[in-house]
């Protein structure tokens, strides 16, 4: 009901823009059609590296590199024979160059996979780099491609450019690439494959925990994005009609930058207002660039005052109001409608040793974290990690889960060797984690963090997500994802929450929100880093309720590391002692409190 | 002569409500100590004290015993509060890990300009702590955890605090050094410095302690005097694990 | 190729390398305090070309006085920057002030034009500093390609020394690992960083006046190139680190004359090799040559 409302909503406001571009050209001049065809275009480009930066977390300032290839290749193809012969002067153009020739459609496709083709050779090195490295080396790129463009004479026109490249950039082309954009980022910003790009923005090491490659999900986002890119600026090119290599310098990616900035980082629709707004103050601005007549007064232009004004407009936007026009919200019909609530329901099943660790050390440098640490776990056991801070607890647990690589030593988990296996690998052979500090995806709703859990367990591939209305396994799959997830935090007491920020949760209902979307991946082994701290012991009483509960309903094995020694004497089968790295002893729990070596290391003299 | 006086103390962190309604009391020359379980929120009332996390509520007054004059905490910056006499050896150490020992200890000293009293104050710390002398130009990084303790210690006595707050000084060290630990701080506390101690090890420090206070949820539990504490048997049912 | 062209490159490499090396440095100090690329640094030292052009030649001060003039006020430039446009973000997350930052570097650029029109002018140099000097074997060297390493390495060298020899360095040291430890300590943090600031803005303004004298004129996108290069030469070095900025610039230096001394077919892709050096270096050793290995916390 409410879906078909929206549909029918969108697809009136589409037609009515049509009709309005249709008969644009008998209302508006030149000069105005050009500034709608502006907005359309940098719209195109904003959403493009609102996907890698915004939305997927990956600051690159390498679009205008990605711009050029698009504009150069799709101009390379659009000009007539006879146009490049007059072109070239300096140097001649390759002969196979000169009679290419294909369509303005097919022009724009073939802008947006060279750039994406070029995207993807940039991203599979320099994505292994984070933070502002990655912008640098991404800056580092377009500037190359950019002087390779200057320096390839015979193929690009070197720095004289391309002039009179048919302007086939009309409104319709435009706007209709923009809707294309518009509609494929949608949709597959709201499957799941959406969630999961936006949980790697959040917190790549617990998106690494739900089963998903991170790596390969960052190169694809990087890619699309320079896709995007190229097509923005074949458009661009058959706008202006000239080309040249100056124009795809820095300050051209800065440009969009500044407009996903305004509209507000990780908002496609904020990147369409961003992009109406900027264009048309950059435009409008230019009033004070030219000479102004008041009566018989004429106050002259002054040149470079329309980017004074723009840039500490600029500075105050981000000093008064950060996040943007949108922050991360987006758009959406619901808001002149009241809201109703929503409803949903699903399962789970399986018997020897889950986990065998066998003489694992881990060293950092000259530090040993672990020194031979050796232990198994029978399945439906639930087993206890305890020593003091530093004790090498979350190491151990960081080596079971993948994070580092034990020094020496195997761990066979579920009759396998996971040595070498990273988290994600981990995580799909069916373990999952939590972590001391409680790692959620903190701008997502409460749902969104549990389906991205189960994103390791669905089958459709990210690229269907583009066209969800041909792959309707993508819609069927995020249906029965969001039922299970529904399902999960209604019996952890979660569903009141489920479209609440997961940022805006209580403590323990984070706690309990981090188990949820582990059990999300479906694990036969769950490690618990320190569930009860933080707690009151009310709280941490539930909790060991829960923790049996979890054992017995989804029929888990459980490692839990704790402080709290109500909880493990109470819940724990088994007890592992860590002192420094040291395995100084195991035991049922009453061993273990009878222990004088843990009563010394750990539980403290008092207790003896 | 009251030296630091919290009432109705209360941090926020985002939804989390870390301290409630918080009261302390310091008189000088005490050693005072808030144990309590991990996350309790001891810490955070430290923090706040030293004025690293704004309080949502309550007062705090410090009278220095350099003029016997009153002032509020509340709201001045962190590095206020050293010029007033109160220092901070901080949970998790925080030594500068590429700077020498004893530029540590310098900047420790960072508000004083008597060179030849900063000499001398290395010279004590030295002194209390004499590994660190044997260690003096090596990187902060290279320590050990109970070195890298010693030099927090050290660091936040070099600029002669009257009050001296020490935030979980044992965590992470061997049973050995521990109690090496809380040997030192009873010798700064008879040497004329009042001291605030934040304590997981709930037994050693309620044997050091003048005065203490257990913490739950971030609330006031229990008071009194370190012995009554360590005989009280709901203590030592929770923190003492008897 | 002769000695003695041999060595004119030598001396070229030198100067450009050690000019990058100066705006290095203060990319370096305001990253490694703040994580904060300081976009408008190039713009800084573009500002302090601009000064030395007006005391001089405009307004015909004696050199001496002109150059001291223009570095007092590009520091007062970067300080104000600081103030206005960074300090108020410091809480923010870091994405807001490099936005702030690109802003500043758009509106230092563009003001520039609105005051000094956008038409590159002409430098005078003094006839000391070009006389050339003969050496034996028929060595030519002009005064000014000596200058400009020696006056940088004297000011690096006085920036170690204030770095690792005096209070407010050590601060400015600590702050770069832990700003809040360094607080706790008594240190006024933000009279540290527009130290930082004002520091870099100094050298930043000496390169830009060498650099005016070694290419005799201004524009107002003058600093836009060796900004970018600079910081990449900071990059490269390792950045956080000093001796690491200044071992960047020259080795950029290095890079970018002697290729095209020996290749000059190559001579069009000259700026891409900065670019290339820095993501090799970033690739192979992400930290660059000195910096310091940063560990991820899970």
């Amino acid at each position: 009901m409410r879906r078909t409302r929206n549909l029918l909503l969108t697809v009136i406001a589409v037609v009515l823009f049509a009709v309005f571009l249709d008969h644009a050209p008998d209302f508006l001049n030149g000069y105005w059609q050009r500034i709608l065809n502006l907005i359309a275009i940098n719209a195109i480009l904003a959403l493009s590296l609102n996907l890698i930066y915004g939305i997927t977390g990956m600051f690159s300032l390498g679009h205008a590199g990605f711009m050029a290839i698009g504009a150069y290749v799709s101009a390379l193809l659009v000009l007539s024979p006879a146009q490049k012969n007059a072109m070239w002067i300096l140097e001649d153009i390759y002969p196979w160059l000169l009679n290419v020739n294909s369509p303005f459609i097919v022009s724009l496709i073939a802008a947006g996979v060279a750039a994406a083709f070029f995207g993807l050779l940039v991203a599979i090195p320099v994505l292994r780099l984070g933070g502002d490295y990655l912008g640098i080396a991404t800056l580092g790129f377009a500037e190359i491609i950019r002087i390779l463009i200057t320096n390839t004479a015979r193929l690009t026109n070197g720095s004289l450019g391309l002039k009179g490249i048919p302007a086939y950039t009309t409104l319709f082309m435009s706007w209709g690439c923009l809707g294309v954009v518009l509609l494929c980022m949608v949709c597959m910003l709201r499957s799941n494959f959406g969630g999961v790009l936006r949980a790697v923005r959040d917190d790549e090491v617990a998106a690494k925990m739900m089963g998903i490659n991170t790596f390969r999900v960052k190169v694809i986002a990087f890619t699309l994005g320079c896709f995007g890119g190229g097509l923005g600026g074949a458009l661009m090119g058959n706008l202006i009609t000239t080309i040249d290599p100056r124009m795809f310098m820095i300050t051209q990616t800065y440009n969009i930058l500044m407009i996903i900035v305004v509209g507000g980082l990780g908002s496609v629709t904020g990147s369409i207002i961003g992009s109406v707004l900027v264009t048309t103050m950059l435009e409008w601005l230019r009033f004070v660039e030219n000479p102004i007549t008041l009566g018989s007064f004429t106050i002259p232009g002054i040149p470079g005052m329309r980017m004074v004004i723009f840039s500490l407009l600029l500075i105050i936007v981000i000093i008064f109001r950060r996040e943007g026009i949108m922050g991360m919200r987006e758009f959406s019909w619901d808001i002149f409608f009241p809201k109703p609530k929503p409803k949903p329901k699903a399962e789970h099943d399986t018997s020897g040793n889950v986990l065998e660790v066998r003489d694992v050390v881990l060293k950092f440098g000259g530090l040993t974290a672990i020194d031979t640490l050796t232990f198994d776990i029978k399945r439906g056991q639930i087993m206890g990690l305890i020593g003091p801070n530093g004790a090498g607890k979350t190491s151990a647990f960081n080596v079971i889960s993948g994070f580092y690589k034990p020094t020496t030593g195997t761990i066979r988990f579920l009759g396998k060797s996971i040595g070498g296996l990273t988290p994600d690998e981990v995580c799909k052979a069916g373990m999952s984690r939590t972590f001391q500090n409680i790692r959620l995806f903190g701008h997502e709703t409460v749902l969104q963090n549990v389906m991205t859990g189960s994103r390791v367990r669905q089958s459709y591939a990210w690229w269907q997500t583009l066209l969800p209305f041909v792959f309707t396994d993508v819609i069927r799959e995020d249906a029965r994802v969001r039922a299970q997830a529904m399902n999960l935090l209604e019996q952890l007491g979660l569903d009141e929450f489920a479209e609440e920020k997961a940022s805006s949760l209580p403590y323990g209902a984070q706690r309990r929100l981090e188990i949820a979307r582990a059990l999300a991946t479906r694990p036969e082994f769950l490690l618990l880093d320190e569930p009860a701290a933080g707690m009151n012991p009310q709280e941490s009483e539930e909790l060991l309720q829960f923790i049996r509960r979890l054992r017995d309903e989804f029929h888990l094995t459980i490692l839990l590391i704790e402080h709290d020694m109500k909880v493990v004497m109470n819940v724990c089968d088994y007890i592992h002692v860590l002192d420094q790295g040291v395995h100084i002893a195991q035991g049922t729990p009453d061993e273990i409190k009878a222990n004088p070596r843990v009563i010394e290391a750990y539980l403290g003299k008092g207790a003896a | 002569m009251e030296m630091l006086k919290i009432e109705k103390l209360n941090v926020n962190y985002g939804a989390i409500h870390a301290v409630r309604d918080v009261s302390v009391n310091i008189e000088r020359g005490e050693i005072v100590t808030l144990i309590g379980a991990n996350g309790a929120g001891k810490s955070s009332v430290i923090r706040a004290i030293m004025g690293l996390v704004k309080s949502r509520s309550g007062t705090m007054t410090y009278t220095s015993p350099r003029d016997n004059k009153p002032v509020s905490l509340q709201g001045k910056p962190a590095e206020a509060h050293v010029k007033l006499g109160i220092a901070l050896s901080p949970e998790g150490r925080r030594i500068l890990p590429q700077l020498t020992v004893e530029e540590n200890l310098a900047l420790g000293a960072y508000i004083r300009d008597d060179v030849k009293g900063i000499a001398d104050d290395i010279e004590y710390v030295y002194s209390l702590f004499p590994r660190l002398k044997e260690r003096h130009r090596q990187k902060g990084s290279t320590l050990s955890g109970g070195e890298q303790q010693m030099l927090a210690v050290g660091r936040a006595l070099m600029s002669r605090p009257d009050l001296l707050m020490l935030d979980e000084p044992s965590l992470g060290l061997a049973p050995i050094l521990v109690e090496e630990v809380f040997e030192i701080i009873r010798t700064i506390n008879s040497q004329g410095k009042t001291i605030l101690l934040v304590e997981q090890n709930a037994f050693a420090a309620l044997k050091v302690a003048h005065k203490a206070y257990v913490l739950e949820v971030g609330a006031v539990g229990l008071s009194g005097t370190g012995a009554e504490l360590l005989n009280n048997p709901k203590v030592q049912a929770a923190y003492l694990g008897g | 190729m002769n000695l003695n062209i041999f060595i004119q490159h030598f001396i070229n490499a030198l100067s450009l390398g050690s000019l990058y090396g100066l705006v290095a440095v203060g990319y370096t100090m305001v990253y490694g305090i703040l994580r904060l690329i300081n976009f408008a640094h190039g713009d800084i030292f573009m500002l302090g070309a601009y000064f030395v052009y007006f005391a001089t030649i405009v307004y015909k001060l004696p050199w001496a006085v002109g150059v001291v003039t223009a570095i007092i006020l590009t520091t007062i430039c970067g300080l104000l920057v600081d103030r206005i446009a960074y300090r108020p973000l410091r809480e923010a997350p870091r994405i807001s002030a490099l936005i702030s930052a690109i802003g500043v570097s758009f509106f230092i650029e563009n003001f520039a034009v609105v005051v000094f029109t956008g038409m590159p002018r002409p430098v005078v140099q003094p006839p000391i500093l070009m006389k050339p000097i003969e050496l034996s074997g028929g060595v030519r060297l002009i005064p000014l390609g000596i200058l400009v390493p020696v006056v940088s390495f004297v000011l690096v060298g006085c920036l170690l020394w204030l770095l690792y020899r005096t209070k407010p360095g050590l601060a400015m040291r600590a702050i770069s690992f832990d700003i809040e430890t360094t607080r706790m300590m008594g240190v006024s943090v933000n009279k540290i960083i527009a130290l930082a600031f004002g520091l870099g803005s100094a050298l930043a303004a000496v390169a830009g006046i060498m650099w005016a004298l070694r290419y005799p004129r201004v524009e107002p996108f003058m600093g836009m190139t060796p900004g970018i290069k600079a910081f990449i030469a900071a990059v490269f070095g390792g950045i956080g680190s000093v001796p690491g900025a200044m071992i960047g610039g020259l080795i950029l230096g290095f890079v970018e004359i002697m290729s095209v001394a020996f290749f000059p077919t190559l001579s069009g892709y000259k700026d891409a090799f900065a670019f290339l050096l820095l993501i090799l270096i970033l690739l192979f050793r992400p930290t660059g040559l000195l910096g310091e290995k940063l560990e991820d916390k899970i």
